[in-house]
């Protein structure tokens, strides 16, 4: 679902100077981490904006970018530029080196804006001013601190109306907090690289088989033949149901839209040799499976 | 009595007597009506080891308890006679419009006997039966035949079944036809036109009760719902020939007289691409919903109905790829009453037997695999009788034993009728199927390809399983057959046996259950089995032909799979264990007992 009042604001331009390197950066996931960031986001967001230091190298970007007018004000400067370039939307505001973002609790914190002009998580004894909602209220409150050059975050949230979100709540949607998980250090983000990769194994490599098609289907299909990739240690319910997404129009007429079963009067047969009914039967790289009519009759 | 008029009529030909029989319903009961009633009377009227062309061989029209009910798929009625082809029984069906007006003749059999000292044609005009001059028939087709004899009679309403030339001029594979349909199996058109038969005419006029008018337009109403759903949509939208391109993947596409299992060219003929290049329009028997027929455009620019079986034996087992030579082909089968399997594969063997040098005659004539001039030049021969014709309207079998050599080696029939589509090497139930079937090699007397597709068996290899399988589906066959309903019906029902015993039950008021229809379905077998072994049967009769047994699969995904002998062996075994006859096939006695065989 995406937020389309509510824009996000990621902030790349701190000085990355315990990490030695960019943050914005680093390798994640095969991508320069602001990347990986900004692409989950925008499953969420209509609107990125991406705040940098004045000379800030990034890659490309599917988002709006913004320069701090001042470098290195910390996050409140970063905050508030990325705010006002948000104006009149609220922004959900994160770093670029938070790389396990709960898609979930980012929603809820938004949800709980009503009211308030801030909605801020408190997890572990600690205000998460990098994971949290702000109204574009707190604009001229943000700058003020600048100029008198208040550089913490908390200080705005003495000012204005805050929902501090309990521990308690966020663990319902994010039990082990992952979503605070940022890298300051080298040792954090090889960590970081770790739990990500612990969470998201490396991907089976694919299977292909083809699916060959005889009388009715073959009709509907207007094809004979076509190729489809499966999941490795994919089964016959994963290629019909395949096929079904490849070709729609078999569906109500050949394929169960439902089960994403064969409709009675449709059978299996693979590699021209075995019939085939189990929706469990293996089906290996390079299989031919044929879709036919039960009946064989006349 | 519901269901049936009770009556038989004895046509005798030879005095031009008409004689009436009442028929008794504990007789109808055991045999059903259809190629059921067709059996029973065969053997009470067929004299032992007579000329299946002379006189005394009785050519027998039953019609059955189910026909002109609103159940869909009954229109239509039983040939039943000893085959020329074979010297076994020939039981065949043909379908529509003749049907019904058949059964509303008066008549639940019609047995012709003896033979006209000259042509004639039988006519049914409102209980008027009378023997009428034929002679400015002969030549013409059945459809013409129905048009003149419309024409002379005034009567727009006749239904007609005639012989076309083949008949008339005795070719051993002649089918008796109506409305475009056929009763093509085991030359029952040359009985017809041995007896100077031409053709019957009826205008009928005679209702059936059924006993209960309500349950059984409740059944057929609920039956007509499920024939045009999902489970006959192969036949509703695209026709049996769907089978060929199924067939050639799978390699089972019997293709150059056997020596193949699969056609290059198969794609050109497929039931899809005809559907999408050359397809005319959509057509279907008397109170049928389902509507399997596909008419294509021929050469001529007219319209030819096309089946798979025509579709293979005109086609692949002769090599000949295009769909406007088959397509006209198809149509000469048609138009002169031919069997276009056995014409197909008759064919294949002459062009088999010119390339090995044992037909020279063929050779000259050009009849090779694929030559499509030649193809299309020998069919009217064959009706005729004439050149080349002569010796391949006696059907392979003769025409091989008549050439001696080794071309038997090449002729592919069991006991004399010819292979329909399916190769037995890949399809292992099916090669028992065709090897056991009383009237020869038959794809029609019992569905055991269908255990083949079904993943439940190995098709690529046969064992002592398949005998209780195609047993069962002969039985299952057999009552279909006499009920009678089509075979394209049979998904259709969910446990067939009970609601089949309902819908009788419904019609004729007999208690009927699944247990005494399931047997009612093996004593018609046994039947049959009988008249054969009367007619001289010997369990070397239940075989395939060499061919089969010695050449692997030559190509296809089966390639390399063969049919030993051994294999062959241990499953008619166990069909003849199943059936409960002896090691030789012979029915024992108790057996008889058990079926209320006399």
């Amino acid at each position: 679902m995406k937020t389309s009042a509510v824009s996000a604001v990621v902030l790349t331009g701190g000085k990355s100077s315990r990490m030695g390197r960019s943050k914005a950066l680093l390798p994640f996931n095969g991508e320069p981490l602001i990347s990986h960031v900004v692409r989950q986001l925008k499953t969420v967001f209509h609107r990125i904006i991406v705040v940098a230091a004045p000379a800030q190298e990034l890659p490309d970007l599917d988002a709006t970018l913004v320069r701090d007018e001042v470098a290195y004000q910390g996050p409140v400067g970063g905050i508030y530029f990325g705010l006002r370039a948000a104006d009149p939307e609220i922004a959900f505001v994160t770093s670029c080196d938070a790389p396990f973002l709960n898609l979930a609790l980012i929603c809820h914190l938004v949800s709980r804006m009503d009211g308030f002009d801030v909605v801020v998580p408190f997890w572990q004894e600690r205000l998460q001013p990098l994971h949290a909602v702000y109204h574009p209220r707190v604009v001229p409150v943000l700058k003020e601190q600048l100029e008198r050059h208040e550089l913490r975050p908390i200080f705005l949230y003495e000012k204005v109306p805050t929902l501090k979100i309990s521990e308690q709540e966020i663990r319902v949607i994010d039990p082990d907090g992952s979503s605070f998980i940022n890298m300051n250090m080298p040792a954090d983000y090889q960590a970081a690289v770790q739990r990500w990769q612990d969470l998201h194994p490396p991907a089976d490599t694919g299977i292909f088989c083809s699916v060959e098609l005889f009388g009715v289907a073959r009709l509907l299909a207007k094809t004979s033949k076509l190729d489809l990739g499966i999941p490795a240690r994919a089964n016959l319910a994963h290629v019909i149901a395949a096929l079904a997404e490849k070709l729609p129009v078999l569906a109500g007429k050949v394929i169960e839209p439902s089960t994403k079963s064969l409709i009675p009067g449709y059978a299996c047969n693979v590699n021209g040799l075995e019939f085939v009914r189990d929706p469990n039967f293996e089906i290996k790289h390079g299989d031919s499976v044929f879709i036919l009519s039960a009946d064989a009759g006349g | 009595m519901y269901g049936f008029h009770g009556h038989l009529l004895h046509v005798d030909l030879t005095s031009a007597k008409f004689t009436w029989h009442n028929l008794d319903e504990a007789r109808l009961q055991a045999c059903l009506g259809g190629i059921g009633l067709g059996t029973s009377l065969l053997y009470e009227y067929a004299p032992a080891r007579a000329d299946p062309l002379g006189p005394e061989n009785p050519l027998i029209f039953a019609s059955a308890p189910l026909v002109g009910t609103s159940l869909t798929t009954t229109a239509k009625y039983a040939v039943v006679t000893k085959s020329p082809l074979t010297g076994f029984i020939a039981d065949s069906l043909s379908s529509s419009y003749f049907a019904l007006e058949l059964k509303k003749s008066g008549v639940d059999a019609l047995v012709i006997t003896g033979q006209s000292p000259s042509w004639v044609y039988l006519a049914f005009d409102h209980g008027k039966i009378i023997l009428r001059e034929a002679t400015q028939l002969l030549g013409k087709s059945a459809r013409d035949t129905e048009s003149c004899l419309r024409a002379e009679s005034g009567n727009d309403d006749l239904r007609v079944a005639a012989i076309g030339m083949a008949g008339e001029n005795g070719v051993r594979f002649a089918t008796i036809s109506n409305d475009g349909r056929h009763a093509g199996r085991g030359g029952v058109g040359a009985v017809m036109g041995a007896k100077r038969l031409k053709a019957i005419a009826i205008r009928g006029a005679v209702d059936t009760a059924v006993a209960d008018p309500g349950g059984v337009a409740a059944l057929a109403l609920a039956m007509r719902h499920k024939s045009i759903g999902t489970l006959t949509a192969k036949y509703r939208q695209i026709g049996t020939v769907a089978n060929l391109a199924v067939f050639n993947r799978l390699g089972s596409l019997p293709t150059r007289n056997f020596q193949r299992s699969t056609f290059a060219h198969a794609e050109a003929l497929s039931g899809e691409h005809l559907t999408e290049n050359n397809f005319s329009r959509r057509n279907g028997c008397a109170a049928c919903t389902i509507r399997c027929e596909r008419l294509f455009k021929s050469l001529a620019g007219a319209e030819q109905r096309l089946e798979y079986e025509t579709l293979f034996a005109l086609g692949p087992m002769c090599e000949i790829d295009e769909p406007g030579i088959l397509l006209e082909a198809a149509r000469l089968c048609d138009d002169y009453g031919l069997d276009s399997i056995s014409t197909g594969a008759t064919i294949a063997w002459a062009m088999e037997c010119a390339e090995k040098g044992l037909l020279p005659q063929a050779d000259l004539f050009g009849l090779r695999f694929g030559r499509a001039e030649a193809f299309l030049k020998i069919i009217p021969l064959i009706a005729r009788r004439s050149g080349l014709g002569e010796l391949l309207a006696e059907g392979s079998k003769r025409a091989s034993g008549l050439i001696g050599k080794d071309a038997g080696d090449w002729a592919m029939h069991v006991k004399g009728l010819e292979l329909p589509g399916y190769e037995p090497r890949s399809l292992k139930t099916m090669a028992l199927g065709l090897a056991v079937s009383p009237r020869g090699a038959c794809h029609n007397r019992s569905g055991a390809y269908e255990f083949d597709f079904s993943g439940e068996v190995d098709r690529l290899h046969g064992d002592a399983g398949r005998g209780s399988m195609v047993a069962a589906s002969e039985d299952f066959a057999a009552v279909l057959d006499s009920l009678i309903v089509c075979k394209f019906l049979r998904k259709c029902f969910t446990d067939f046996y009970a609601e089949a015993a309902e819908l009788l039950g419904r019609v004729t008021g007999w208690p009927c259950s699944s247990a005494e229809l399931r047997q009612a379905g093996e004593r018609i077998n046994v039947q049959k089995k009988l008249f054969n072994i009367r007619e001289g049967w010997q369990p070397e009769d239940d075989w395939l032909p060499p061919r089969l047994l010695h050449e692997k699969l030559a190509d296809g995904v089966a390639q390399g799979v063969e049919l030993p002998a051994a294999e062959l062996r241990e499953m008619i075994q166990s069909y003849y264990l199943a059936r409960g006859w002896d090691n030789r096939g012979f029915v024992p006695d108790d057996k008889l007992r058990q079926l209320k065989i006399s």
